[in-house]
């Protein structure tokens, strides 16, 4: 389920069923890095976009966790834990953070959620069909990442 | 030199007439052309979309079809993919399914988890259909599967919007 008016009028029906919340997070950068951090989250929206419409009825999106970029990711941990704190609350069992910037893989564990990073690829020098395959194929292995995080816990 | 004179009155309130009636008909053609638009449209209704799926490459195992079509959401306008499941049944008939699942619209696989072979299975909540796209009962999804209209033109399959049955 997006995180549209419609979806979250599903959701409030059936809550008992959606008990994964993916959140990407997104450095903005300026300067030398700028492009970078755009084509990072046109890949990660891409991606969400895919996953979502995988599992509709079992993952809620959340508008993307964006932050400044500038030095590590230290300083952004305390917010992020209030969100996982507040989704803990709403009885979410799974979260899941997909990420371009690498450096939150030095904060993986202080994180409950899963962190999935995925190298973010120029998609803005590809056509169409290209493009489609590319990310049909990262969706696909996305995919068993978060159905095998399911079943662990089964 | 024509007998009739026509006076300064005459000779103004035919212009005025006239150009009246060029602005009146300006005003009106587009709004007719709005009141009648919706049955000139008509005709496009229930537009068929190619795929690049040949019908004659068909089998009894279910194939995945990707087709993609414009989709106008209020000013923005996108490409969206949609998917099918397409195979022919043991009549030799064609069968298109939609693949969103009837509980809450997760994507259903064909034959994906091992211990259901040959269902359509859905990776969230685990509800089964089978090939024929009715839902197995004891599952979580209370309908089965959308069907899509389809039609074959010059070999290749086109679809058109999915349906929803009634059924078990």
């Amino acid at each position: 389920m997006k995180w549209t008016p419609q979806d979250i009028e599903m959701y409030a029906k059936s809550k008992e069923y959606v008990d994964t919340v993916v959140i990407s997070l997104f450095p903005v950068s300026f300067g030398q890095e700028m492009k970078q951090s755009a084509s990072m989250s046109e890949f990660l929206t891409l991606l969400t976009n895919q996953l979502e419409r995988l599992f509709t009825g079992r993952i809620l999106t959340l508008p993307p966790f964006t932050y400044l970029k500038n030095g590590n990711n230290e300083q952004w941990l305390p917010l992020l834990k209030q969100w996982e704190k507040k989704l803990q609350e709403e009885e979410v069992k799974h979260i899941v953070y997909l990420t371009s910037d690498s450096d939150w893989k030095m904060n993986e564990a202080e994180l409950e959620g899963t962190l999935i990073w995925m190298p973010s690829l120029p998609l803005e020098t590809m056509d169409d069909s290209q493009k489609f395959t590319l990310v049909q194929s990262q969706v696909k292995q996305l995919q068993q990442l978060v159905t095998q995080k399911w079943q662990e816990n089964e | 030199m024509s007998k009739h004179r026509v006076s300064r009155r005459q000779f103004l309130s035919y212009t005025l007439t006239g150009v009246g009636g060029f602005m009146a008909a300006g005003m009106l053609m587009p709004m007719v052309r709005f009141a009648v638009d919706p049955v000139l449209k008509a005709d496009k209704g229930g537009n068929f979309i190619p795929t690049k799926q040949k019908v004659a490459d068909l089998t009894s195992d279910p194939v995945r079809v990707d087709f993609t079509f414009k989709q106008k959401d209020a000013w923005y306008e996108s490409d969206v993919t949609n998917t099918a499941w397409v195979y022919k049944n043991d009549k030799g008939e064609i069968v298109a399914l939609s693949p969103t699942c009837k509980h809450l619209g997760c994507t259903v696989g064909w034959n994906t988890d091992k211990r259901y072979p040959n269902q359509f299975f859905c990776p969230c909540h685990y509800g089964r259909y089978e090939k024929d796209g009715t839902n197995i009962p004891g599952t979580p999804p209370q309908a089965p599967l959308d069907v899509y209209p389809f039609k074959e033109k010059d070999g290749y399959l086109y679809l058109s919007q999915a349906k929803p049955r009634t059924g078990a």
